[in-house]
């Protein structure tokens, strides 16, 4: 039987799935290996059953916690997919304000209606199984996860830094044009592109295994910038990790 | 072999004409990449920058691709394995005598009793035309390695002589290539010059090792135990760039990746290398090189003391390319050995 794979949405912004839909011929074959049954709303869920979750943004209110909940329960594999849903991504903006704050500013005199929690990863919930990193995240790596899964193979995520991929890349190091790249302690597997788009890494990938922030940070003052300056860049992705703080 | 002496117009039109017709396969040249220079397909003799101090990578990418399908498989009722090389004649102009160096190295490891197919079909048909290199990187330490000259490994090798082109022929193929040019015979006053260019520019190099080449193998069978290791890899960021960007770094990863089909698939290598924390990792899950200091001194030994003992080869050609691409800049393997001597 075909594994039979659902996608959930949770705050985030849907670039996720986009990315995941778009991988052109290689969706064909997708389609073939696994069954895909894409869901919007939790009251929908209980009735149907599926093997692999994917889990699409931050949960940021009570209910989503519930709804990730139930959703891991039924799940026999659930993956956090994309940085909202790994590390809290740039919803984790919001964990600088208050909620008060927050809810003021986006819904004004309404705000009395609604509620919010601070953003933290879908693991602070529930057990995640695989996490498939990156703003957006790489569809070489989800075709690669459900390989693994139809395949009973061990998905094992990139443990190299971005700076691997981008030697291999041959780019010319971004601290040598004078920017500010997190790519040594983020985790690789997207292939550097920002860097060899002309870019910096701005670390949408969640640290690698040993990162070495440290060091990260006497190579600020070589280059005559300031912690604020990495925190403000390091925060833009990964705001709820505890280094962060 | 009679070597010959070029003008830089002459040299212009050979390569040119090299580009126009193939005849000695696709041209590779060192050629400008942002403030940074890098190998890459000539489209025309006016690219060629000559004067360079190092290349981004090594020209052992045209040998050995940074990923590389090594085989192909069907699987199912009649499984089916084709493994997959290609020849590709290619002619690589401005090569540093270090990276020919390199390059020898590789030929020795990859060669052997069972020589690597997917190397050897594009390395035995290239045709090397180097370049003695003048202005050297400040992180090089090529003369101290006894690398910033080549005697071997080129087919041709320019010096650049202010006006004209010295070109020693190092091969018969590399003599037949440049008959075809408009050159003259070098005279002994030629060479004279040749041998003072190159002189000249020994003198230039900034970082240089404080003891022979030879001795640091004994420096390392002394030093296992070194605090320093330890003290000067804090800094590291287990990132990599420093074995990804080396002439003599051989290792590669294999993976095999199935089709979504799951009709079959290809496997393929990659550049790895021990700098990197996985790189010691086996199936059961044990890492034999688990701390960064491990991997740190792993590399130092590698590089002078463990190829030597089996290749006769420092692992080191001295280009600085590691030391320029380290961020926490500790990677020059010259610093290391040098701080090793003073703290013995
Ligand atoms: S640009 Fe960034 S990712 Fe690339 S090598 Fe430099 S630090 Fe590493
Ligand atoms: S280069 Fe950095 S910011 Fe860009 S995709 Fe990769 S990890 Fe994310
Ligand atoms: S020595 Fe430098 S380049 Fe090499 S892994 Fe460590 S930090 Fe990266
Ligand atoms: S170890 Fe460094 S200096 Fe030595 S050959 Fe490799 S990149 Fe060049
Ligand atoms: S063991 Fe390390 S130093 Fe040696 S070739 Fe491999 S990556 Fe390079």
């Amino acid at each position: 039987m075909k594994p039979r794979v659902a996608f959930f949405d949770f705050t985030g912004c849907e670039g996720c799935q986009l990315e995941v839909l778009n991988f052109n011929l290689e969706i064909v074959d997708l389609i073939g290996a696994v069954d895909i049954v894409e869901f919007r709303e939790a009251s929908s869920d209980h009735s149907d059953d599926y093997d692999i979750a994917f889990i699409e943004g931050s949960q940021t209110t009570d209910r989503d916690v519930e709804r990730v909940q139930k959703i891991r329960e039924k799940a026999k594999i659930l993956v956090a997919l994309g940085a909202c849903s790994c590390t809290g991504g740039v919803n984790a903006l919001k964990n600088r304000f208050s909620m008060e704050e927050n809810l003021k500013v986006v819904y004004g005199d309404s705000a009395k209606l609604y509620s919010t929690i601070p953003t933290r990863p879908t693991s602070a919930y529930v057990k995640v199984d695989v996490q498939i990193h990156g703003c957006p995240p790489n569809r070489n790596e989800v075709i690669s996860l459900v390989k693994c899964l139809l395949t009973g193979k061990k998905f094992e995520q990139c443990h190299n830094p971005v700076c691997v991929e981008c030697k291999l890349a041959e780019n010319i190091c971004a601290f040598e044009r004078g920017e500010f790249c997190l790519g040594p302690i983020t985790r690789g597997g997207c292939n550097a592109v920002c860097v060899t788009g002309g870019r910096k890494c701005w670390g949408c990938r969640a640290l690698v295994d040993e990162p070495n922030v440290n060091s990260e940070k006497e190579i600020l003052k070589k280059y005559g910038l300031t912690m604020d300056d990495m925190m403000l860049q390091f925060k833009l992705f990964n705001g709820a990790l505890e280094v962060s703080k | 072999m009679q070597n010959r002496v070029i003008s830089r117009k002459d040299l212009a039109s050979f390569v040119d004409d090299l580009i126009k017709t193939k005849s000695a396969g696709e041209v590779i040249g060192i050629k400008a990449q942002g403030n940074k220079f890098n190998f890459g397909p000539l489209a025309s003799a006016a690219e060629l920058r000559l004067d360079y101090d190092i290349s981004l990578l090594p020209p052992k990418k045209y040998f050995f691709p940074q990923t590389e399908t090594v085989l192909k498989y069907e699987v199912g009722k009649t499984p089916k394995v084709e493994a997959v090389a290609a020849e590709k004649p290619l002619c690589i102009i401005g090569v540093h005598p270090f990276d020919i160096r390199g390059l020898l190295l590789f030929d020795a490891v990859y060669g052997g009793k069972e020589p690597d197919p997917n190397y050897f079909l594009k390395r035995n048909k290239a045709i090397i035309i180097g370049v003695d290199c003048l202005s050297p990187n400040p992180k090089s330490f090529a003369a101290s390695m006894g690398t910033n000259i080549t005697e071997e490994g080129f087919d041709l090798m320019l010096t650049d002589l202010g006006g004209d082109y010295f070109v020693t022929v190092g091969t018969n193929k590399g003599h037949n290539l440049i008959n075809k040019a408009k050159t003259r015979e070098a005279g002994a006053p030629d060479l004279e010059k040749r041998d003072k260019v190159r002189k000249e520019a020994e003198k230039k190099y900034q970082v240089s090792l404080k003891m022979k080449k030879e001795e640091i193998p004994a420096l390392l069978d002394a030093t296992w135990e070194s605090k320093l290791f330890k003290d000067r890899s804090e800094t590291c960021f287990s990132c990599g760039s420093c074995v990804m960007v080396c002439p003599t770094c051989v290792c590669f990863d294999v993976q095999d990746e199935m089709a979504l089909s799951l009709k079959g698939g290809e496997r393929y290598r990659r550049w790895d290398g021990c700098m990197l924390t996985e790189f010691a990792s086996v199936a059961s899950g044990e890492n034999f090189r688990e701390h960064k200091e491990q991997r740190f001194r792993h590399r130092m030994y590698r590089k002078g003391k463990y190829l030597v003992e089996r290749y006769k080869y420092l692992g080191c050609v001295g280009c600085g390319r590691c030391a320029s691409a380290c961020l926490a800049e500790i990677a020059s393997p010259a610093e290391t050995y040098n701080l090793l001597k003073e703290a013995k």
